[in-house]
Formats: C-alpha cells, structure tokens, sequence
C-alpha cells in the first residue's frame, strides 16, 4: 500500500495529464459519432448567444450577393404561382384538393456561426426545438443541399453540413439515375465526392447530382452539384466521382429546413422490411 | 497590474479572438491561425504543473464549445501544459528564471522564445491536426498543414506580444 501511494506520489502529475488527456478525447471521439449533451457545443445557450451577436455584426458583409439570390429565389417562386398564370378556364386549378397532399414544409433559419476549414465542419442555426427542429432534419439552401440536423437545443441547432466526411446524404445523378452516398475528403470546401458508383456505368461530365429523396430527410431533386471529374478506384469496381457544389459554403447564410409531415408512415412502413441476417 | 486579473483577462481575451476572429479566417492550403497557446507560454513560472493542465484544460474545452470540435482544442493544449516545464527546464537561462519576471518574448530575449515556444507550437499543432484527420493516409497531408500554420501562428504571436507588451509594465 504504501509503495503504491508512493507511486501515486511519484508519478501524480503524469497521472493528472493522463486523467485530462483521456477526458478531452473521450469528449472527442464520443460528441464526434453521437452528441448526448448540448451543452458543450455552439447549441447551448452562452455560446450560442455569443455567436448571435457576432453574426449581427459580420451578417451585412456578403448583403448585396445575398439579396440578389433571394431576388433570383423570389422571382423564380412568383413565376409559379397560379396568379403569374393566364387561367384558360376558370376554377379549374386548385392544387391543394385531396389529390395532392402536402408532404414537405420548410422552415427558414439563418447560419450564425460556421467552419470551412476543418475536418467535420459544422453550422450552428439560430433556431432550435422550440421551433420544431429535431435531429436528422434536413437543410438546405436555393443553392443546394447543405447537410443534417445533428444537435438541437433550445433555441440553436448544429447542422453537420456538407462538409464532414461521412455526411453520408442519399444522391443521385439526375440524368442516368446512378445513385450514391455523399462524403467530403475534408480538403476542398468547393468539392464533394460521391461513394458507390459502379464503374461499368459511363458518367457524363457535367451532368447535374441532386438528392434522391429516400429516407425523408430531402425531397427529391434538390441541387447537390455537378459531377467535374470520374476517376477509377483502386482495388474496386467503383468510380471516385468528384462533385463541384453548386452551393459555396463559405458565404451560406438563409437555409431552409425540411420537416418531412409524413414522416412517421414512410418509417413505419419501411420497418415491415424484413432485416437481413448480419453476416 | 495583479497576476491574477491580468490572467483572467488574457484568458477571455485569447478565447475571445481565437473563437470570433481567428476561427472565422481562411487562408486556404489547410493553414489555421492559433494563438491561444500564448497563455500557456505566459503563465508565471512558478505555476504548478496541476494547475497549468487544469487552465490548458479549461481554456481548451471553452474553444471547443464554442467551435463545435468536442475536446480536439483542449487535448492538444494539454500537451502543450504538459510539455512547457520540461522545455522550460531545457531552455532555463543561467541563474535560473526570475519569478517575478513575465516569461515572454521582451523579457526573455529572441532565442528563448523560438526555442521554446517554437517546440511547444510546434508539437500543439502537430497533435492538433493528427487527432483531427485520424488517419495516417495522408501524413502528408497533416504535414503540410503543419509546416504551413506552425510559421504564422509563431508570427501571430510574436505581433501581439510586440502590440500589448512593454519592457516597463511586465514586471
């Protein structure tokens, strides 16, 4: 016993740096999977407040671009609906009659805080649960898809964005219909590769990526990119796709999340699928 | 000024600048500007190695609330507490340090702080950008941030101390 006390004795501050040490990257490795508290992140409260004021001042920077995309969005919006339209016979258009349902609804939110330079970037939203966020919500912007709800207080919300590596969001080339999964391999913050495309497919250059609208988190066909360059994968019969954003991260700030109303049945329903057995 | 307040302020002052500025600058080329390490480096000597690993881990853990990087902020400062009082026993003048004195880059002369505060930043940042990849495929990679932001930091650093330090008020 005392020879062990005289261990703690002798090697107390190594000790101490251990107990810190495996603390921090406890912390780091466990938020970095699945965050269990908000309170360490830009969700909670203090920090988030701090951040709120920090946006007020740095909001105005990129004003004029940000007006005219919401110019370019309000325009192309106008353009659809029915009074923008010559009625040819009246009372014949209504959309929102039994036939159509409405299946997604947008909220909009602004980014208050956000990195491009690390390895998992996240944007932290000025909204949060009180508003009906929830984790696992989509975002995105007029210009493309921008990433999952992943930590939601009560006012704030951080969003893993396009950005991480295993982002892992549902696309799909619009034209061939080839669909994969989105990661980022944390260099470019312009752009994105897309994983698990089978190489006895031709992929055109150019040809538009959206999102393929499974699992309820985006609907169907918003913007990702455009496909830039196809290269082999070593070792496997696979593509490595790199994808130029349509949406540059760096000046991002008016997002729309998309709350899914139909949610439950599409999870309830995709549950009867039988499982496969794990190998 | 008392030690303690001048502390407490540099302590809000190194977060606050890290967090709103310096986090929100790109460069490009993977280079990331940090400065928070100075605290460490300027604590008072006689600071014991427990209570420098409990500030590192404090003022990291803050960073990292506040950047959405879980603890990757405070473990590498804790490497850099950790490591100080062995480097500083390395690179110790003469006749020993003067407790009185702030160890920073006009008390201590040019030498002593690229000596010491080059190996301190240099080992922050490596561990930094390791943790954050997590992959040694692209070792190169982590190097070249490294050996790109090490340089500016240092630089970084050496314009604040020149900007809020004199010879007469850090004694």
């Amino acid at each position: 016993m005392r020879n062990f006390l005289a261990f703690l004795q002798r090697f107390r501050v190594l000790l101490f740096f251990a107990f810190l040490q495996g603390l921090a990257l406890t912390l780091y490795f466990t938020f970095l999977q699945f965050p269990r508290v908000q309170y360490l992140t830009t969700a909670s409260a203090v920090t988030g407040s701090i951040l709120e004021v920090r946006n007020d001042v740095t909001k105005h920077f990129n004003l004029s671009k940000n007006n005219q995309d919401l110019q370019k969005e309000n325009i192309a919006l106008r353009d659809s609906i029915p009074s923008s339209f010559i009625r040819l016979e009246n009372g014949l258009v209504k959309i929102d009659d039994t036939l159509h349902r409405q299946q997604y609804s947008y909220i909009p939110a602004t980014v208050i805080n956000s990195t491009h330079h690390k390895r998992n970037n996240y944007f932290t939203l000025n909204i949060g649960s009180e508003q009906g966020i929830k984790r696992g919500m989509g975002v995105f912007s007029e210009k493309g898809v921008v990433g999952v709800i992943h930590n939601v207080s009560k006012h704030y919300a951080v969003v893993k964005s396009c950005l991480t590596e295993n982002i892992n969001i549902d696309i799909v080339i619009e034209k061939s219909g080839q669909f994969g999964l989105l990661k980022w391999n944390g260099k470019d913050p312009r752009r994105g590769t897309m994983w698990g495309v089978s190489n006895d497919t031709k992929v055109d250059k150019w040809s538009r990526v959206v999102t393929r609208g499974g699992g309820g988190i985006f609907p169907r066909g918003i913007s990702v990119g455009k496909v830039e360059k196809t290269e082999a994968v070593e070792g496997k019969p696979l593509w490595d796709v790199t994808i130029l954003y349509s949406e540059d991260y760096r000046s991002l700030q008016r997002v729309y999340i998309v709350k899914h109303l139909l949610k439950k049945e599409l999870e309830d329903l995709q549950e009867l699928i039988p499982q496969e057995k794990e190998e | 000024m008392n030690q303690l307040v001048k502390n407490i302020l540099r302590f809000v002052f190194l977060l606050l600048v890290q967090v709103l500025v310096l986090n929100q600058i790109e460069i490009g080329f993977g280079i990331q500007l940090m400065i928070y390490p100075l605290f460490i480096l300027l604590l008072p000597v006689d600071t014991s190695i427990s209570g420098l690993l409990l500030l590192a881990f404090l003022l990291g853990i803050s960073i990292d609330a506040m950047s959405n990087t879980y603890g990757l902020h405070a473990s590498s400062l804790l490497m850099v507490a950790y490591f100080r009082p062995i480097i500083f026993k390395l690179f110790a003048p003469r006749d020993g340090y003067d407790p009185l004195l702030e160890t920073n880059l006009i008390t201590m002369g040019y030498k002593w702080f690229i000596n010491t505060f080059g190996i301190l930043l240099l080992m922050h940042h490596l561990w930094f950008f390791m943790l954050e990849m997590f992959t040694l495929n692209e070792f190169a990679f982590i190097l070249q941030k490294t050996a790109l932001s090490v340089p500016l930091s240092f630089l970084l650093c050496m314009l604040v101390q020149y900007l809020f330090m004199n010879k007469s008020s850090s004694k």
